[in-house]
């Protein structure tokens, strides 16, 4: 078993560095090619053509794209991104200070979203060929239609504004000051023993994070209500049943385990959403994360921070990919053989 | 508060549990009482005093800010939004007072020494400690606006203060800023973007990484934390020389997104939020406890007009332009009638403001203009117009109604959506493609920074680029006599809207709500500076 995980993770390893090296090309041809001013925000008013150009040549961007590419992988291998134009810092510093954050909000997110779609799914099958049938579709559809930044301003407006049980601004409240640990809030608060300062991380995290699970679960409930009703029709089923067990121990304990199994593999496929939905959301709620960071960084034409932002949003996907495939060879038998 | 939830819950159920609890297994009991008393356990713990956190706070305030900082150099960067956080951490050499009068601050005095503006004497106040208690001095001064930005060219301070070739120490509190050309205007820039003094010994000792990490200023708050793209922490310093600030902590909460500041003051969690929109500000008027504002400031609208694009190098097409928009109806449609129109590029009250030119608005005049250029509704004129969509409250609307406008006189317009850097971009290459609207930010009110700038055609982002202007702005920004500078500017601004090389459309206008507690102080280049506010 552990020879086939290592296996799987060497061969996406592998992959991963053409797909790397060509997204990082694609990305950085596109951003040289747009009719942008990096150095837009850098000069002041009173600044000619020639102190334009000064800067330029000062930064690098006046060399041939191939050579200012070739510049700037060499420098990545190495662990140097380059320094943010708009920041004046490393990328990598930026970037490692940001990622945790994100990390936080998209792995709470994803929480949620299994803990509203697993149930949702499973309901969605019951209520299959039924009369309610109508209402559960309705419902998934009308979940699924309302995006995630816009869940962020419904949410800020009922549990911020006309309820207002929970904070909608920040990572943590205004008094508490984050250990430096591992940077996840929760992680680090806990086991700093701050449960108080732990329950204020939650609450700022919980209206960000139901944003991204509500946009996320209709599409689990479908996918998994899909596996169910292909379950249902397994023979595996049918000598359950021979054998007197209950509906719902089939249910949960048989056919959920199998029809998971895709729900897994588009869980993995549309993890990427819940990054790119963090976009916006932690902009709406003032998270400092790597959303937040790639915003700024866009309006600021700032290349060298958008570059790596995308690089390490690339290597986020492949990672996610190999933790599904070595998932699902841990959930699926058959795969295990070699 | 949370009692009273507890007392609610179990003021509903109370029937449903006593007639429960004696039909309940034992063991399902005793879950159940364990369930509950860990629910109220975790209850108490939650920072309820967070979620409902309406009651003010007289020693902090929190504002709702539209912008993070990039970084803590001060020196590194002139966009004008910013200023305001540098200005409340580092102070500034001298500072506009709320209606764009220059006031002395860290510079207590400040006199030409010759006669051609080249050697600027000034007298640094002598009690101004910065934040880890060492004492400012002409060192720091002469360190910060000559030494830096000759180091580094990347410091936008080098830009701002082009012509300063040094800075002459003379005693620890007075020194002579010697300028390369005559600069009369020179003060100006000591209150301007960018031009902060930082500690010069500090600076040396950490570098300037350990500087952006830990910034010290000298300015009424010192930053103690910074959550980037989330939260500012600012407390007051008690050793500021004007006296340590009414409110003891700032919090500048950054939200981007305005429906989101709107939220935080609507609930209380923000005592300020600024740059609304102006709906909202209009609809949190009627609110019990919050106060709005809507108020002009030193910023212009303008229109801008690449010279080398025809067909805006005829006269009469730039004329119809101007003649046929209607600037008050564009100021009552999206600015709820606030937005002051202008005919020339300077604000009311600033100093080269021209009260007497009201350039019209005169469709049938338009339509005669066009008729002279060759055009009309039959055979109208095609442009194309830029406009940024978000980068200012309605500008992508505003252009709308522009085109409707200039439609009704026979000009064909094709709006372009585009963000400012690509225009910067486009200017800087001489490729603008149409007419561009824009806001033009002046913080000081002088016209150097209006039309000087507008119209140098030497600039990166120059449009309309005669180059014959070059040897008159030259003349004008070198000029001593401070009548004959005003009276030259105001001529610039009069004939460049009659001759339209540009088209001023109307002064700008921000917003903010605020809670009725607080006494903000607004000023007129809308800057919020916490410093100078308290609470009732």
């Amino acid at each position: 078993m552990f020879q086939l995980t290592l296996a799987i993770i060497t061969r996406r390893l592998m992959a991963a560095i053409p797909t790397l090296v060509l997204l990082s090309l694609v990305v950085f041809v596109v951003l040289r090619l747009l009719p942008v001013d990096p150095l837009a925000t850098l000069l002041p008013p009173s600044a000619t053509a020639a102190d334009s150009a000064a800067l330029r040549a000062q930064l690098g961007f006046d060399k041939p794209i191939p050579m200012q590419f070739v510049i700037w992988i060499w420098e990545a291998v190495r662990g140097n991104l380059g320094n943010s134009i708009n920041f004046h810092q490393p990328v990598t510093t930026l970037i490692l200070a940001a990622l945790p954050a994100t990390v936080e909000l998209a792995g709470v997110g994803l929480l949620m979203a299994l803990l509203i779609s697993i149930p949702g799914g499973v309901l969605a099958y019951v209520l299959y060929q039924r009369k309610r049938e109508a209402v559960a579709d309705v419902a998934v559809t009308l979940l699924q239609s309302v995006p995630s930044f816009l869940w962020a301003l419904l949410l800020i407006i009922v549990f911020g504004v006309l309820w207002p049980v929970l904070p909608f601004s920040g990572r943590v409240g205004q008094e508490v000051t984050l250990p430096a640990i591992t940077g996840l809030a929760l992680i680090d608060l806990l086991l700093a023993g701050r449960l108080h300062d732990w329950l204020s991380a939650l609450s700022h995290l919980f209206l960000p994070a139901l944003s991204l699970a509500l946009s996320f679960a209709p599409m689990v409930i479908r996918v998994l209500r899909s596996g169910l009703i292909d379950a249902a029709n397994e023979p595996y089923v049918e000598v359950a049943r021979l054998r007197g067990l209950s509906e719902t121990r089939i249910l949960w304990r048989h056919m959920l385990k199998n029809a998971v199994l895709p729900t897994i593999t588009m869980i993995g496929v549309q993890f990427g959403f819940l990054f790119s939905g963090a976009l916006l959301v932690e902009m709406i709620f003032g998270f400092p994360g790597v959303g937040n960071l790639m915003v700024q960084a866009v309006k600021a034409n700032d290349m060298p921070l958008i570059q790596g932002i995308a690089l390490l949003f690339c290597l986020l996907m492949l990672t996610i990919n190999a933790i599904v495939d070595v998932t699902y060879v841990l959930l699926n038998p058959r795969l295990r053989s070699p | 508060m949370n009692k009273t939830i507890w007392t609610n819950a179990t003021r509903s159920t109370e029937h449903a549990q006593e007639t429960d609890l004696v039909s309940l297994p034992h063991d399902v009991l005793r879950r159940r009482l364990m369930l509950g008393a860990m629910s109220a356990g975790i209850g108490t713990l939650f920072p309820w005093e967070e979620a409902f956190a309406q009651v003010v706070d007289k020693s902090t305030l929190a504002i709702a800010y539209p912008v993070d900082m990039p970084t803590w150099d001060p020196c590194a960067v002139s966009i004008p939004t910013l200023q305001c956080v540098y200005q409340t951490v580092f102070d500034s050499p001298l500072r506009y007072s709320p209606n764009l009068k220059l006031q002395p601050r860290q510079v207590k005095e400040w006199k030409w020494l010759d006669n051609k503006a080249t050697r600027l004497e000034i007298t640094l106040r002598d009690d101004i400690l910065f934040h880890d208690g060492s004492r400012m001095t002409m060192e720091d001064v002469k360190y910060s606006l000559a030494d830096r930005p000759k180091a580094d060219k990347k410091l936008l301070i080098g830009g701002m203060l082009s012509t300063l070739a040094d800075v002459e120490v003379q005693s620890a509190t007075k020194g002579v800023l010697v300028y390369s050309r005559p600069n009369p205007a020179a003060p100006i820039y000591l209150g301007f973007l960018a031009v902060y003094i930082v500690p010069k010994a500090y600076m040396s000792q950490v570098g300037v990484d350990g500087f952006i990490a830990k910034p010290i200023g000298a300015g009424p708050y010192r930053m103690v934390e910074h959550q980037r793209g989330s939260r500012i922490v600012l407390e007051a310093f008690d050793k500021y020389w004007g006296g340590a600030p009414a409110i003891k902590q700032v919090i500048f909460e950054i939200v981007p997104e305005p429906s989101a500041r709107v939220a935080l003051v609507e609930s209380g969690r923000a005592g300020l939020a600024v740059q609304l929109p102006l709906r909202e500000v209009q609809r949190l008027a009627g609110k019990t406890g919050i106060t709005t504002k809507i108020y002009p400031y030193s910023e212009v609208y303008m229109l801008r007009i690449p010279s080398y694009v025809k067909p805006f190098d005829n006269e009469h097409v730039r004329a119809a332009l101007h003649l046929s928009i209607d600037k008050a109806a564009l100021s009552k449609a999206f600015y709820g009638g606030v937005a002051k129109p202008l005919s020339v590029m300077a604000t009311e009250g600033t100093p080269s403001y021209v009260p007497d030119f009201k350039f019209p608005f005169d469709k049938a005049k338009a339509v005669a203009e066009l008729k002279a250029a060759g055009y009309s509704t039959a055979n109208p004129v095609a442009i194309t117009f830029l406009s940024t969509n978000g980068t200012f409250p309605s500008d992508f609307d505003m252009a709308r109604a522009i085109v409707q406008m200039w439609k009704a006189v026979g000009i064909n317009a094709t709006i372009e959506e585009t963000t400012p850097a690509k225009l910067t971009e486009a200017a800087q290459s001489g490729k603008l493609t149409g007419i561009l609207l824009q806001s033009w930010a002046n913080a000081t009110g002088d016209p150097e920074n209006y039309v000087g700038k507008i119209f140098d055609p030497r600039l990166r982002f120059a449009a309309w680029k005669d180059m014959a202007l070059a040897p008159r702005i030259d003349a004008l920004t070198t000029e001593v006599d401070e009548a004959k500078r005003m009276a030259g500017w105001k001529a610039l601004n009069v004939e460049s809207s009659e001759k339209s090389w540009a088209i001023p459309l109307m002064q700008a206008v921000t917003t903010a709500a605020y809670a009725s507690m607080l006494q903000p102080v607004l000023f007129d280049n809308g800057y919020v500076l916490p410093a100078d506010y308290k609470y009732k």
